[in-house]
């Protein structure tokens, strides 16, 4: 694949489940691809600057910060976003529990949260307090002080065991 | 914030990509997890960006007496695999910014960058590993000590492409990867790879290099040779101390002062020569 620079490229791409091509310039990054084009924008733009992780997306299964991702990057891949974890209107098993557990105040982290904590559910069952609060340690939350955002995926944890 | 306006060439071999890049203004993209901020605070504006990012035939980890590491393995592989004798590799990798960063940065991508204060530069100085670079021209090897030319300057040529990392195992060396960080995922305000062969309560090999003092790993040979053959006494560890800092003049920014660092470096060699004194 070759694109001239202001040239755009169709690119492909598996969102949720569903293929979705569209033509972006290289410059394109993932998270304005997925809220501007494809209009899905439950994934958030916190600080644009890699650290926040309010972005964060799965790709291919792996968690990223798709505000440090260019569209052309995702070419060809699966992607899943915060609309992507839910069906028929039923909360996952980690989104309940951020309900149960209070654990978001404004909203703006929750997303990639969710999204984060999701990831390390499926790469690690079970987890001590001091694993969580280090495998989210990409994600900052300004309100919650993070007490509740951790015992609700201690507690996501606990429900999909069960 | 965006990138200025920008080429992308993506090859399916690294063939292809060299050739792109000998007669093309282009830029090596790997995971993008350094490339991309540059990009989008517009300090970087190439003419094309050349995505070797997920070509296979430069991620991999094979393990032997001499190991080898591809240029765009992540982050993440190389934290959840243990490598005989380079168990350090794979706590120095856990320890890289945090878990979405390490999903898409790569080894390779890390030492091309040579940021002062990255984790890779001064693990591969300490375990003296050898860079194997690809131009049209052919493929070079470079001494890790001999790679890292100043603070984000390395041996690299626009047009070349590190391949892989060889490295020389430790059996049988104590290793560690420590760092000291203000906030966690912070970049080292300094970090310390140590590798200590001990027999019969004596040192025989000790390697020492420090990130985030200087716009090098900084590797203290003095400190390395007064150590050998000693037993360890809190006096080989204070001389090593002193011997450590020597000459080092490490910056002084927002996260802490040169002297402050001195005294960081002094303390995580000590502690950590400690640590491994006592896990006999
Ligand atoms: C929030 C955050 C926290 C971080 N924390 C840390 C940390 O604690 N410690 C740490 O060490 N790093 C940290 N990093 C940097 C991280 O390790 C990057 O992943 C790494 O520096 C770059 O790897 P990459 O594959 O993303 O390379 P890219 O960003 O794609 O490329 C970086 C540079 O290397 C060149 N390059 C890449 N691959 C090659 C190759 N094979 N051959 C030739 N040139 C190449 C590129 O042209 C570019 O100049 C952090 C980054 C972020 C965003
Ligand atoms: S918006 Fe991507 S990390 Fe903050
Ligand atoms: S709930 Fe407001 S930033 Fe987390």
């Amino acid at each position: 694949m070759q694109v001239e620079p202001g040239q755009r490229v169709r690119i492909r791409v598996k969102v949720n489940g569903v293929y979705y091509e569209d033509e972006v310039e290289p410059r394109k990054l993932l998270v304005d691809f997925l809220r501007e084009n494809l209009n899905l924008t439950g994934t958030k733009i916190g600080c644009d600057t890699s650290t926040c992780g309010a972005c964060t997306v799965l790709l291919n299964g792996k968690s990223v910060k798709s505000c440090t991702v260019l569209a052309v990057q995702a070419d060809g891949k699966e992607i899943t976003t915060i609309e992507g974890l839910s069906s028929d209107s039923k909360l996952s098993p980690v989104q309940q529990a951020f309900k149960d557990n209070f654990a978001l105040q404004c909203g703006f982290c929750t997303a990639g949260m969710i999204v984060q904590a999701h990831y390390i559910l499926s790469e690690k069952r079970e987890m001590t307090e001091e694993e969580v609060r280090d495998m989210i340690h990409g994600n900052i939350c300004r309100c919650t002080g993070y007490q509740n955002i951790v015992n609700a995926i201690l507690d996501a944890s606990r429900r999909m065991r069960a | 914030m965006y990138p200025a306006q920008v080429g992308y060439y993506r090859p399916d071999s690294v063939e292809e990509a060299l050739d792109f890049l000998d007669s093309n203004e282009g830029k090596v993209l790997a995971g993008g997890q350094s490339l991309i901020p540059m990009l989008k605070l517009r300090i970087l504006k190439p003419k094309y960006l050349v995505d070797i990012g997920d070509l296979k035939e430069l991620s991999f980890i094979r393990e032997g007496e001499v190991a080898s590491i591809g240029a765009t393995t992540r982050h993440s592989e190389l934290a959840s695999r243990k490598v005989p004798g380079l168990e350090i590799v794979q706590e120095t990798a856990s320890k890289v910014g945090d878990i979405q960063v390490r999903n898409m940065g790569t080894v390779g991508g890390s030492l091309g960058n040579a940021d002062p204060s990255a984790d890779y530069p001064a693990l591969f100085t300490a375990l003296d590993a050898t860079m194997v670079i690809r131009s049209k021209k052919g493929t070079r090897e470079v001494k890790a000590g001999d790679f890292f030319k100043g603070a984000f300057t390395t041996a690299l040529e626009p047009s070349d492409i590190l391949e892989q990392i060889k490295v020389p195992t430790y059996k049988g060396y104590r290793q560690a990867y420590r760092k000291v960080v203000r906030r966690a995922g912070d970049f080292a305000l300094v970090g310390l790879a140590l590798l200590l062969k001990m027999e019969a309560g004596e040192v025989k090999d000790v390697r020492i290099s420090f990130t985030g003092v200087g716009e090098r790993p900084h590797r203290p040979l003095e400190a390395e040779n007064a150590l050998k053959d000693t037993k360890l006494t809190d006096g080989d560890v204070s001389r090593a101390m002193e011997l450590a800092v020597k000459g080092v003049n490490p910056p002084s920014d927002s996260r802490g002062s040169s002297s402050y660092r001195r005294e960081v470096m002094k303390r995580l060699l000590k502690n950590t020569l400690e640590e491994m004194r006592g896990a006999s």
